[in-house]
């Protein structure tokens, strides 16, 4: 174990953490403000990374692809809230859960329909393959670089407008007193239409970020969804703030601990064992460390809902 | 204990009646296929209707329990692993394990309430499936095939002794969750369910009927689980899947959370769908009947978005109609 490995997989941590935030951002606001348990948040990532492929695939250019998948992601959380969401407000956590549940289905299906099952060819362009030195003998691709500038623009970008425009005044408020926010004029069903559509924008853009890393395939964005969710509860439903560091860590201790743990247990046994028991742990390990804020702090560690 | 409770119970005892003769049919239409299908069936609604009693009567949303169906799977595909195939002492190793565990988590869990819950019930499961997947000795990912376990008295390699094996279990667990819901301890946890700070305020520590509601649902989770893994010969992590939790969530809401029989119409309906939407797709559009699903998700949409109380309150609706007509 060497310390530019180490280094290395740090800054993996740090991109996984970003992604994870861009996906998590828009979730923790649906869920603090709108009290919504919205499971299908996994399939706007897949959306984004869909669009991002196919659009890519279709004018040649990388950059032309992201620039259209954008507002393709924002129309599609527009419109989803427009159809369905919007009716469900009001129902308790199991129709929410119920229906969501039926929206990924859908989703996933309609993906399968119209690209295929396998995994869709997504790749960054030549201009993106080269090699960073962050240190002399440390080099990083740049892809990966760019997507941690990225997410880190876009967590500040998101801090900005929450804490310091009038909009994000209003954001704050519903997430504090949704109720009370309403009945001093903020009109909550255009707000909650626009959290909607800004949060499966920034959710589209992770999946577009990760595909060329990952595989873009129907059902990727549930794994994310799951880890998001456990983002959320880390760092309190409905903080921004809280999301962000709660996704840095998680993705610090998914990231280092595949890494690290197959080689501290070879130390114990034997390779193969060692093999398989490594990442399985170090996919436990985000859960316990879940588990355990929650034993301790039952609302997370940034609660945001005044009682 | 009153009878009248189990009068007003016509849907589940229709499916148990229907389960019951089932075999008849299959055999004279030469069908077996459909009896693995009502294995299934039964065995999922063992399971939800063990959930059921804390997420439809008790309140608390739990997001994990697939990995005590999965416990008690591995139960029963451990023990063979050793060379103790006797069906009865799994069961009893099952319950034991389940309900240590139960009272473990749940002490845990329920230190948290709504969103909360839902989500640390998800990371204990989640735990629990990584644990059994970081288990190489006995199969790891890839699982443990196991023979159908020993009963003695029973031959599961007979026909149909798997079946009303599980029938047997079926009426047993339906039995006992009326018993449970209709009795004092029942009533108190709807109360917890409806408001839980008058409960408490009433003298009542609520935490404990709580805990031992969820140990409850968690050891007939298990049995179903040791059950399954008869049904299945097979033992994999993949049978405690979060998605799984998820299906075993949509299978009460869907038949209605608060209603005894829910779970066991919610699985007959979503496990016949899964069998015969893609037949009906093969003859309407042969493109997509593959992709069943994506006829059935919206079909979910619409059931929360039209019916509120799933398929029982749609059909209490109807009739209640009928009767003030």
């Amino acid at each position: 174990m060497t310390f530019t490995l180490l280094l290395e997989q740090l800054f993996n941590g740090l991109q996984a953490g970003v992604t994870l935030f861009l996906i998590a951002a828009g979730l923790t606001l649906i869920l603090g403000i709108m009290d919504f348990v919205f499971l299908a948040h996994g399939s706007q990532v897949m959306i984004g990374a869909y669009a991002a492929s196919a659009l890519t695939l279709a004018t040649n250019n990388f950059y032309l692809g992201i620039l259209l998948a954008i507002p393709v992601t924002f129309v599609s959380g527009y419109i989803l809230e427009l159809l369905i969401i919007r009716h469900l407000y009001r129902r308790d956590h199991m129709d929410q859960v119920l229906a969501t549940f039926g929206l990924i289905l859908f989703f996933n299906e309609a993906i399968r329909i119209g690209f295929g099952p396998a995994a869709l060819f997504s790749d960054f362009p030549p201009s993106l393959t080269g090699f960073v030195f962050i240190l002399p003998e440390a080099p990083y691709p740049v892809y990966r670089l760019l997507v941690i500038a990225i997410g880190i623009l876009c967590a500040i970008a998101i801090h900005l407008f929450v804490s310091r425009t009038k909009v994000g005044a209003m954001v704050r408020a519903g997430a504090s007193n949704p109720k009370m926010a309403a009945s001093l004029g903020i009109n909550i069903q255009l707000l909650f239409r626009f959290i909607f559509a800004a949060g499966a924008t920034f959710a589209g853009l992770a999946g577009m970020m990760i595909g060329p890393l990952t595989s873009v395939e129907p059902g990727m964005g549930e794994p994310l969804l799951i880890l998001s969710l456990v983002v959320i509860i880390i760092g309190g439903i409905g903080s921004v703030r809280g999301a962000f560091i709660a996704a840095i860590l998680i993705g610090l201790v998914d990231t280092m601990g595949r890494v690290t743990l197959p080689i501290i247990l070879r130390a114990f046994f034997d390779g193969s064992t060692a093999d398989t028991a490594g990442p399985a742990l170090a996919s436990m390990s985000v859960y316990i460390l879940m588990a355990l804020v929650l034993v301790f702090r039952p609302t997370g560690l940034f609660p945001q809902k005044g009682n | 204990m009153n009878s009248h409770i189990f009068q007003n119970n016509h849907a589940m005892w229709a499916i148990l009646f229907v389960f019951s003769i089932f075999p008849i049919f299959s055999s004279i239409l030469d069908l077996p296929f459909w009896n693995d299908v009502l294995m299934r069936i039964m065995l999922l609604g063992i399971a939800a209707m063990g959930l059921n009693l804390i997420l439809g009567f008790g309140g608390m949303v739990s997001f994990g329990h697939a990995a005590f169906l999965g416990i008690g799977a591995y139960c029963a595909g451990i023990s063979q692993f050793f060379g103790l195939d006797n069906g009865w002492l799994q069961l009893a190793i099952t319950i034991f394990i389940c309900g240590s565990l139960g009272l473990i988590i749940g002490f845990l869990a329920l230190r948290t309430t709504g969103i909360y819950f839902i989500m640390i019930t998800l990371a204990f499961a989640q735990m629990i499936y990584f644990f059994f997947v970081s288990l190489e000795k006995f199969g790891g990912d890839d699982g443990l095939i196991i023979d159908r376990s020993d009963f003695i008295i029973i031959d599961l390699y007979e026909p149909l002794r798997l079946y009303y094996l599980i029938l047997a279990t079926l009426i047993f667990t339906s039995i006992l969750l009326t018993m449970i819901v209709h009795s004092r301890f029942g009533v108190i946890l709807r109360a917890i369910k409806s408001n839980e700070s008058r409960v408490e305020a009433m003298g009542i520590t609520t935490l404990r009927f709580k805990i031992i509601a969820y140990v409850i649902s968690a050891i007939v989770c298990g049995i179903a689980g040791c059950l399954f893994a008869s049904w299945q010969e097979f033992v994999s992590p993949d049978i405690m899947h979060w998605t799984r939790s998820g299906e075993l969530m949509i299978i009460i809401i869907l038949g209605g959370l608060t209603y005894i029989a829910g779970p066991l119409v919610g699985a007959v309906v979503f496990l016949l769908l899964e069998e015969i939407l893609p037949e009906l797709l093969h003859f309407f559009a042969p493109s997509i009947a593959e992709n069943w699903m994506v006829i059935f998700g919206p079909m979910l949409v619409a059931v929360v978005i039209f019916g509120k109380g799933g398929i029982m309150g749609l059909l209490s609706n109807y009739f209640d109609r009928g009767r003030n007509v």
